[in-house]
């Protein structure tokens, strides 16, 4: 007797986001991105149609940053200028999106001015063609400031603007809606904020289309499995209708793999473990690859040569295994 | 040991204490109990008083600076180390209290016969017997004579107890050997005997509740109701909740002692009052039936409640014996016939079996939810086939408890709200058209309703940026103006604070959680709910659309909601009227399904995501959505 092979269908999908917008459609972008769609737990073509790829956004900041050489090296020659480098990580390294940190805005650190945050993102816009992740420093009275500053002078671009939290929310959904862009909302690893947030942020008349979850990931080894348990439930939740939890997931890969010790400790101090820079890259290519798996749909990752080895898993874990 | 005076003004009253004694204990002593939240461990702050002037030794206190710079102080952190005098301030007291005797309409119809099918056949009877007098040829003992003829006419074999035989020869012999001989159903034991004719018998229906004691005197011959009465628990002197008591109970030498005294003196006060306004004398009373939640039973019986608390949470006994009044404490005839109502655990005590028993959850096919929310949240999910309870943590808060400006349901106390949604000006409802001197819990649940309503709040009830003076910061973070000092009866503003809007969603997510664990336990859904039964004086008030919308009750339709006020009293009456009832109560604990709620992760699940206006999952509140959505302002 032949197997009968299980298949389970969906009641619904993950809510398609679009990133960017093009000249037609009021932006200045080459090409929109669209995130999201799958009718399938991640990867199961067999079960359901997993209409896009996922897609990698590279980090680019507007200071240089403080990491660690093997992460700069690649980036030496434009690490001083924002759109350079942001051309570097699209011509070069095949970055879907560009992930601008304006970590310079921070007053405990660089102290940018609103006016020099928003010069950056024109200058990243310009340099590149691809849809634009903008997030704050994290300094929740800058980031209202930057932020709406950011959403007016991009008007039209469609950007995904992050990050909004349950504490402090109202003021970035306001000008996601006034100005036309997507909006992160960060919960920390909790199914219930998570889906507050939404709740809280649909409430503001911004459309579910218009939101991404950033379910705040652990690195590997650093609570990695947490982060995979809550994106399985979001899809699962999203597969079984609930639209509160049906928004495509934004991961923050790059840095939460380069803040572990496994991935920078100098081979000096731990001969057994190799070279620093393959186990960096390694470090934030398999978290990457673990997160895939949990239903990540936007990738936010540094190193080239991590986001060339996640491309080429992208690119596997794309060919349908439908029967 | 030393001896001082401790006056209290305004009162004028002194007592004579020791010194190193607590003006918290000073103050009981002196017949001025001061509310004690945390029974006196320092951490509530409601024990505030003022020392005017005298020796004494205030350790840590945690007051509010400002209220510290005043010259206040907390009672029970305040040692008596000479002769002082000490000021109470109205809002420290734990106050006369009204107790809610009546229902406030909206009862259903079959709720209100005590009764209902069951016969009238109460706790102890009184039958009339001939004794042949004794001679000397036929000399058989008093208490042969009268058992034989008891038998003999009667068919029933009494039994007997040594306080029975001590009055026995003297009554039969004033009753010229024609008696009325009153005793216990179930049992027969002789309670008394009296001259044959008019013996009345009267029994006592006692809910003794946490907070609050109501005693009901019913005439066990006519079986109607006499007198009802009801007043403060006065243990709350040693904490408003069972927790706080049962720490005071078992880490206090005495302690146990101290609250059932304080008990039994709640009670037995009742009972003079109630005996007096009648002209009943307390050997005419002869039954009594007693529910309470597992705590009180053991507090009152002076049975250790240590392992009530304590993991696995096991009590002494769920069903206890049939005891004699003097056993327990209370100032009736003392071989009175006492039923205490059975637990079905530590948790889910007596007055909800009571409960039970009254609103005949087990006699009816229709499902149905019957849910008394306290400082527990107690509720029992069933019908003819199965029942199923649980008890979840819900907190004091819609008791008025743990609110900066809570209150009971009683005069002054603000019961509605409404809120202009442009002005955002409010307007309140207070019971007894008075001034408000605070806010009771159906007025919290209104108020978070319209406060989510104007976008004054979102649904995590977080305070949102509007302009009005009504929000304002103060050190402890943000608060609302409900009544300003002016309008208020306590000349202060009553406020509601962000940390208050915070307890009532933990307080609302705690009884919706524990519903959903019911159900989610036999794998049914909200919908197959075909009626919900609301117990408690809080209920009177209650506006079911408010409580829907804030998430604390399932989103039913509201006729499906019925109101049965205080069902642990109405249970009691109806278990000392008729046998039968009470032989059914005892079934019924034993039926009904305990489910613990703190063994696996399902109850804390479902306590999460309830921490929403009205839930996490919007689609178990289909009728708030519409509404809100239409209604809310963007700010």
């Amino acid at each position: 007797m032949a197997v009968q092979i299980l298949r389970d269908s969906s009641r619904a999908a993950v809510q398609k986001v679009v990133l960017g917008a093009t000249k037609d459609q009021g932006g200045t972008r080459s090409h929109t991105i669209v995130v999201g769609g799958d009718a399938a737990l991640p990867f199961h073509h067999f079960e359901g149609e997993i209409v896009n790829r996922p897609v990698i956004g590279m980090e680019v900041q507007d200071i240089v940053p403080d990491w660690p050489e093997a992460l700069k090296n690649p980036f030496a020659d434009v690490i001083n200028e924002p759109g350079r480098w942001a051309q570097k990580c699209v011509d070069e390294y095949g970055a879907d999106l560009i992930y601008l940190k304006l970590d310079g805005a921070d007053p405990e650190g660089a102290n940018h001015s609103v006016d020099q945050c928003v010069a950056t993102v024109k200058e990243v816009l310009q340099a590149v063609g691809v849809p634009l992740v903008v997030v704050g420093c994290g300094d929740v009275e800058k980031d209202h400031e930057v932020l709406e500053a950011v959403a007016e002078a991009a008007a039209g671009e469609n950007l995904l603007l992050g990050n909004a939290e349950q504490e402090n929310y109202k003021s970035l959904t306001a000008a996601c809606m006034v100005h036309k862009h997507n909006i992160i909302a960060r919960s920390p690893l909790d199914i219930n904020i998570c889906k507050q947030l939404n709740i809280l942020i649909n409430e503001m008349n911004l459309p579910l289309d218009h939101i991404v979850i950033d379910p705040s990931i652990g690195g590997l080894g650093y609570g990695i499995e947490y982060a995979f348990s809550i994106m399985e439930r979001m899809r699962l939740g999203a597969l079984q209708g609930d639209k509160m939890l049906s928004m495509p997931v934004i991961c923050t890969i790059g840095s939460e793999a380069w803040r572990s010790k496994e991935a920078t400790a100098p081979v000096s101090e731990y001969p057994g473990w190799g070279k620093e820079t393959d186990r960096g890259i390694l470090w934030e290519a398999v978290t990457a690859a673990a997160l895939l798996q949990a239903g990540a749909h936007i990738l936010l990752m540094r190193h080239p040569e991590a986001v060339a080895r996640v491309k080429e898993n992208i690119n596997q874990l794309m060919v349908s295994n439908a029967y | 040991m030393d001896q001082f005076a401790v006056t209290f003004i305004p009162d004028n009253i002194t007592v004579q204490v020791e010194a190193g004694t607590t003006i918290l204990e000073a103050a009981n002593q002196a017949g001025l109990p001061l509310k004690s939240t945390c029974g006196g461990a320092g951490t509530c702050g409601r024990c505030a008083i003022k020392v005017q002037e005298g020796e004494v030794e205030i350790r840590g206190s945690q007051l509010p600076a400002h209220l510290r710079e005043e010259g206040y102080s907390l009672a029970c952190q305040t040692v008596v180390m000479g002769d002082a005098v000490i000021a109470i301030p109205t809002e420290s007291r734990l106050g006369l209290h009204q107790v809610l005797l009546q229902d406030k309409g909206r009862l259903q119809d079959s709720l209100t016969d005590l009764l209902g099918n069951y016969p009238l056949d109460p706790a102890c009877k009184v039958t009339s017997l001939v004794l042949p007098e004794p001679t000397l040829t036929e000399n058989t003992s008093d208490a042969s004579r009268l058992l034989a003829t008891l038998r003999k006419e009667k068919g029933l074999e009494g039994q007997l107890d040594l306080a029975f035989l001590r009055e026995l020869p003297d009554s039969l012999r004033q009753a010229n050997w024609q008696v009325d001989v009153t005793l216990a159903a179930g049992s027969n034991r002789l309670i008394r005997v009296t001259p044959r004719g008019e013996t009345r018998a009267f029994g006592l229906a006692i809910d003794l509740g946490t907070t609050t004691v109501v005693v009901s005197l019913l005439d066990l011959h006519s079986g109607e109701r006499v007198m009802r009465k009801g007043s403060y628990n006065r243990q709350a002197a040693y904490g408003d909740d069972v927790i706080s008591r049962i720490i005071h109970a078992t880490s206090n030498e005495g302690g146990l002692k101290e609250l059932r005294q304080a008990a039994l003196d709640t009670i037995n006060d009742l009972i003079a009052a109630i005996l007096t306004s009648r002209g009943i004398d307390p050997a005419e009373v002869t039954a009594a039936t007693i529910a309470g939640n597992t705590t009180m039973a053991h507090l009152l019986l002076g049975i250790n409640p240590r392992h009530l608390r304590l993991q696995p949470y096991i009590p002494a006994a769920a069903e206890l014996p049939v005891m004699k009044a003097d056993e327990v404490g209370l100032n009736i005839n003392p071989l009175a016939t006492v039923q205490i109502f059975p637990a079905v655990a530590s948790y889910v005590g007596g007055d909800i079996v009571s409960g039970a028993l009254f609103t005949r959850i087990a006699s009816s096919e229709e499902l149905t939810l019957f849910i008394d929310i306290g400082t527990n949240g107690e509720m029992v999910l069933g019908n003819s086939d199965w029942l199923i309870s649980c008890a979840c943590s819900a907190g004091p808060a819609f008791e008025g408890s743990g609110i900066t400006c809570g209150m009971r349901a009683m005069e002054g106390a603000i019961e509605g709200v409404s809120i202009d949604p442009d002005t955002l000006e409010v307007e309140l409802e207070v019971i007894g058209d008075s001034r408000p001197s605070g806010i009771c819990g159906s007025g919290l649940i209104d108020c978070l309703a319209k406060l989510l309503h104007a976008g004054i709040i979102d649904r995590t009830g977080n305070f949102q940026e509007v302009t009005t003076p009504r929000l304002r910061t103060t050190d402890e973070g943000p608060e609302f103006v409900l009544a300003w000092a002016a309008q208020s009866s306590i000349h202060r503003d009553i406020v509601l604070t962000g940390a208050d809007i915070k307890n009532l969603i933990r307080s609302k997510g705690a009884v919706f959680a524990g519903i959903q664990s019911l159900l989610k336990t036999v794998s049914l859904e909200i919908d197959a709910i075909e009626r919900i039964i609301i117990a408690g004086g809080f209920g009177n008030y209650l506006h079911i659309p408010n409580a829907i919308e804030i998430g604390l009750l399932p989103d039913l339709p509201p006729e499906k909601y019925i109101f049965a006020g205080n069902t642990s009293l109405k249970g009691a009456e109806l278990a000392l009227l008729s046998q039968p009832a009470w032989q059914e109560s005892l079934e019924l604990a034993r039926r009904m399904t305990y489910l613990e709620l703190s063994a696996g992760n399902l109850f804390m699940e479902e306590f999460v995501s309830a921490l929403f206006l009205p839930h996490t999952r919007l689609e178990l509140f289909p009728s708030v959505g519409n509404r809100s959505g239409n209604e809310r302002r963007s700010s």
